[in-house]
């Protein structure tokens, strides 16, 4: 049984949902799927703040959504990453990596 | 661009509400499905996998709401649910309804009412183009003179700004209404009866006039800036609308008519829009426009280019681009002086002001900006204390909500959504009440404009005709923030307090209520109301007492037949004098005319007092007046005003043309002055310059007491003085026969004495003065009046939503007392107890504050030239506290009884048992 998962700030869920559309284009379940095989299990989402998330990032721009049959002969929506998608997850990317070398060295200081 | 996605998406999920619903749906129920699925191939029962999967993914039901309530057009949805749910329960009670809505609609009517007028005074910009860049020129004299004589300035100062400044791209100059005898044009010149000559209204301006203010006209065209010779040759006039409406029936084809005035030929070059009103301040909109070249024929008679001690223009500007105001006032500054250097036979105008150009230039004085903020006060209060009466009433009413609120919070709603709902419903009837506001204010505007105007006139003294009060965009603005702040106002403490409601507690039906039932600050709220409302109650009876005396007042000398002649002899002193000579002349020797007198003060129409020292042997009277009203009289005054004279004569001719020291004294000046002797022969001391400089008159005659200088008191202290013929004095005449053959024989006389006097030739009685002064306590008592009412039914309606609530919190009390065998009388006397203690507490406030406040103006009347306004009803007048007091109680214990009864009306076992 894993463990009861952590929560996720907002802003970091968006960015975690971009990097994984940034590999392949998926539908909803596929994405949870990858986060938390990628994240080795630390993250599971909850359908609500997932599908809360990809709504908002759709209609952001961010991300395309269309609908496709899936695997198991229904139709699923599938989600790309549009351009302004790859520009904000590269951003958020470097921003995110200043932010926890920072954090690191301080934490590090005796 | 996200923005723009954003919107279209949540427009499809508004309109496309199933279609949406369905989609994610399936799309949730997908992602649950491919995980169940997942679960099954690891060997888990379908069933099993499927339980599993909710929990620990968040049922498909809550996880629809959380998407669902991301999106901005769940919001929207929400309020659309709101208000339609707002409206059903407004609808049930229609009673409470109806009774909110009016104290809402009162509150918000008075003050757009209060603010539409202040919005016409002083912020509206004139109707021309670029409003913010046109201001108005006031100058400021040495000797400290004030009023519209600093509007004032003459041809000579206008060329000097005209020329010489470089801040202002346009000066315009507009002159005072000059009466015209006009003939209309017809269709055919040589019509069989002679068409008669009217009198018109003519207004000269400089010829930029229309050109600079951006003035376009609905026919023909407005003067262009054109030379003056070319304008001498051809002279042309433009019509005002009211009056191209009114008289030439909106005629298209009067465009270049002939106008003939006073003898000369005018074109008729267009007619202006119907939004101008004029430039003037105040705005008078005259009949017709004519350029200032042509000044000799439309005033002739004067001469204005040449005469600078004549001062008839209204100098406007235009500020040049990139010019601040400040500026233009420095340059101006600066030219004032050069011309006042060279031209020093001018009363010296030592600094200048720009005022941003609105109707009237007195907005920035303090005096109308503290009576503004005094207004606006006034009925802010009112509007509040309506707030709270609509607070309490609305928290009387969530009281029997509970449950409601209780269940839906058991059933997930938060807090916020609560009292989004319930504030929801308080802005509804806010809004509600707004609008209909709106609609009172709208047409109660007409009156109160009307009563407004005749305060000011009264105040000012002059003949004015107002511009209409058109409603405009920033009136219908304020109505909406006002409603929108008065509802959240006076909602959200009722919906913050009603949505703490705990489940637990209501349904045990504990009868904690949402207030405590003795609250201090509630019964001081509803005390300070009752004391409001007695003081306007009390101040409206004085008022009303005072409107029937002032009908009643006699003024205690002749005002139907005496008549006030005026007539411009032009500006040359000399010509003046004699043509003046020429004109009582030929009015004595109509034997139509019983008398003409001389007078330097008309009745009702502006004081003239000065310090007043009396000479005695005996010790200095303790009664005898510090200042008295003064006149220049002629010797034949008396006779023709018929003021008798008690003691004495009047003055002799040769006393008169010498100005030899002496004086008629009034009645009630002689007993104060030297009480109990004989005042013929005594002197007196005047101040006349106000310098410490006394000069001493000896008292010929005493006059019968009247009521000259105001209607609403006898003059405590008057003192005539000789006139000299030759000083500039107005002149009256009394009509020996009737009036309209009196006026008409004048008219004749004098008709033909100088070509240029007769359009000017004016006739007013004496009683026209005396009615305007009738006017104010007619506009005051019914101000007043409206006001006390609205004050009153407010603290009734306040009144009675506070016993309502205290009553239904104590139902089970007085169930329990009457099982108990307490009688009715009992039970209701402890009941009105808590109700009116406030109130009469509050009615006791309220008079004393009345006492003091009477006390206070009553001092004011120390000054003579100070009117009464209660027109000699007493300040303290115990008809009226008493009567009025009464009233209140009445009011307030009926207020009071109601909601008690029906409380004791209630059979003690259903109170018992009451849930």
């Amino acid at each position: 049984m894993p463990d009861k998962p952590s929560d996720l700030v907002q802003g970091t869920l968006d960015m975690l949902i971009l990097k994984t559309l940034a590999l392949e284009p998926m539908h909803g379940y596929g994405i949870s799927v990858r986060i938390e095989q990628m994240s080795k299990g630390v993250f599971r989402l909850n359908a609500g703040s997932l599908f809360l998330a990809i709504q908002r990032l759709e209609r952001d721009g961010l991300i395309d959504g269309e609908w496709k049959p899936s695997e198991n002969n229904r139709r699923a929506r599938y989600y790309t990453l549009t351009a302004k998608g790859r520009k904000r997850l590269d951003n958020e990317t470097r921003e995110w990596g200043r932010q926890v070398a920072a954090i690191g060295r301080i934490l590090e200081t005796p | 661009m996200s923005l723009f996605r954003n919107f279209a998406i949540g427009l499809r999920s508004l309109f496309r509400k199933n279609q949406v619903d369905r989609e994610l749906d399936e799309e949730l129920g997908a992602f649950l499905e491919m995980e169940a699925a997942e679960k099954m191939r690891q060997g888990v029962s379908r069933k099993d996998a499927l339980r599993e999967v909710r929990l620990e993914r968040g049922s498909l039901e809550i996880a629809k709401e959380v998407v669902r309530s991301g999106g901005w057009e769940s919001f929207v949805e929400t309020c659309w649910q709101d208000l339609r749910f707002g409206v059903r329960i407004l609808r049930k009670n229609l009673g409470f309804t109806t009774v909110a809505i009016l104290t809402v609609a009162l509150g918000v009517g008075v003050n757009t009412t209060v603010f539409a007028a202040f919005n016409t005074l002083a912020l509206k910009p004139l109707p021309v183009r670029n409003p913010a860049e046109v201001v108005r020129l006031e100058q400021w004299f040495a000797s400290g003179a004030s009023g519209d004589n600093q509007y004032a300035f003459s041809y000579p100062e206008y060329l000097n700004y005209r020329d010489h400044s470089r801040s202002l791209k346009g000066v315009i100059a507009a002159s005072w209404l000059a009466p015209v005898l006009a003939t209309l044009p017809t269709e055919s010149p040589s019509a069989k009866t002679p068409v008669e000559a009217v009198t018109l209204s003519c207004q000269l301006v400089s010829a930029n006039y229309f050109s600079v203010l951006g003035i376009k006209t609905v026919v023909g065209q407005p003067f262009a800036e054109r030379e003056n010779s070319a304008t001498l040759a051809s002279p042309v006039v433009v019509l005002s609308y009211p009056y191209w409406q009114r008289r030439l029936n909106s005629d298209r084809d009067v465009v270049g008519k002939i106008l003939e005035v006073n003898g000369a030929s005018f074109t008729i070059l267009g007619v202006a829009r119907e939004d101008f009103i004029g430039t003037g301040n105040p705005p008078r909109i005259p009949d017709f426009w004519a350029p200032l070249d042509m000044q000799k024929q439309i005033v002739p008679g004067n001469d204005w280019r040449n005469e600078p001690r004549n001062q008839p223009l209204q100098v406007i500007g235009r500020v040049a681009d990139g010019i601040s105001v400040g500026q233009s006032q420095s340059e101006l500054n600066l030219l004032t002086r050069q011309f006042a250097q060279a031209n020093p036979e001018v009363d010296k105008t030592i600094a200048l002001t720009l005022h941003r150009a609105t109707y009237f230039g007195a907005t920035d004085e303090l005096w109308f900006r503290a009576l503004a903020a005094g207004m606006m006060a006034v009925v802010g209060m009112v509007l509040l204390v309506a707030c709270v009466n609509l607070a309490n009433m609305l928290l009387a009413r969530a009281a029997g909500r509970q449950k409601e609120i209780a269940t839906r919070r058991a059933l997930g709603a938060s807090r916020s959504r609560l009292v989004r709902q319930l504030l929801t419903e308080s802005v509804l009837l806010a809004m509600l009440g707004g609008a209909a506001g709106l609609l009172f204010s709208l047409w109660a505007t007409k009156l109160e404009w009307a009563g407004l105007a005749t305060i000011i006139q009264s105040l000012m003294g002059s003949g004015l005709k107002f511009a209409p009060l058109t409603p405009d965009i920033s009136v219908f603005l304020y109505t909406l923030v006002l409603s929108l702040v008065t509802g959240i106002l006076f909602g959200l403490w009722p919906a913050l307090k009603s949505s703490k409601a705990s489940l637990t507690d209501v349904l045990k039906d504990s009868a904690c209520g949402l207030l405590p039932t003795k609250s201090r600050l509630r019964s001081f709220m509803l005390g300070t109301q009752v004391a409001v409302s007695i003081v306007f109650l009390l101040s409206a009876g004085l008022l009303l007492r005072a409107l029937f005396r002032s009908q009643a007042a006699n003024p205690g000398f002749e005002t139907r037949s005496v008549f006030h002649l005026s007539i411009d002899l032009g500006d040359d002193p000399v010509k003046a004098a004699i043509l003046r000579r020429q004109v009582i002349e030929r009015l004595k020797a109509r034997p139509e005319v019983a008398n003409v007198a001389l007078a330097d003060r008309l009745p009702y129409a502006g004081t003239s007092s000065r310090p007043f020292l009396a000479e005695t042997r005996t010790a200095a009277a303790k009664g005898a007046p510090g200042s008295s009203l003064l006149n220049y009289v002629s010797p034949s005054f008396f006779d023709t005003v018929n003021i008798p004279l008690v003691r004495g004569r009047t003055f002799s001719p040769q006393e008169s043309e010498g100005e030899l020291p002496v004086a008629i004294v009034s009645e009630s000046t002689a007993r104060h002055a030297w009480p109990g002797e004989d005042p013929i022969g005594k002197r007196l001391k005047l101040d006349l310059k106000f310098s410490g400089d006394w000069s001493t008159f000896q008292v010929i005659g005493v006059a019968k007491d009247v009521r000259f200088f105001n209607l609403s008191r006898t003059d405590p202290a008057y003192v005539y003085l000789p006139a000299n013929p030759s000083q500039f004095s107005s002149l009256l005449f009394r009509a020996a026969q009737s009036r309209k053959d009196t006026l008409a024989a004048v008219r004749g006389s004098l008709s033909n004495l100088d070509r240029g006097l007769s359009p000017t030739l004016g006739f007013m009685s004496l009683d026209d003065f005396m009615r305007s002064q009738q006017l104010l306590p007619q506009a005051s008592a019914v101000f007043m009046g409206i006001l006390a009412l609205l004050a009153l039914a407010l603290a009734a309606v306040g009144i009675y939503g506070v016993m309502a609530y205290v009553v239904s919190r104590r139902t089970r009390e007085v169930g329990i007392r009457l099982a108990l065998g307490a009688s009715g009388g009992e039970v209701l006397r402890l009941l009105l107890r808590q109700g009116l203690i406030p109130v009469f507490a509050g009615a006791g406030c309220g008079l004393a504050l009345s006492a003091v406040v009477s006390g206070l103006l009553r001092t004011a009347l120390a000054f003579p030239a100070n009117p009464d306004l209660l027109f000699g009803v007493s300040a303290f007048d115990p008809a009226v506290y008493a009567g009025l007091t009464t009233f209140l109680a009445g009011v307030a214990m009926l207020a009071c009884c109601v909601p008690a009864w029906r409380a004791m009306r209630v059979d003690p076992v259903v109170a018992l048992r009451y849930e």
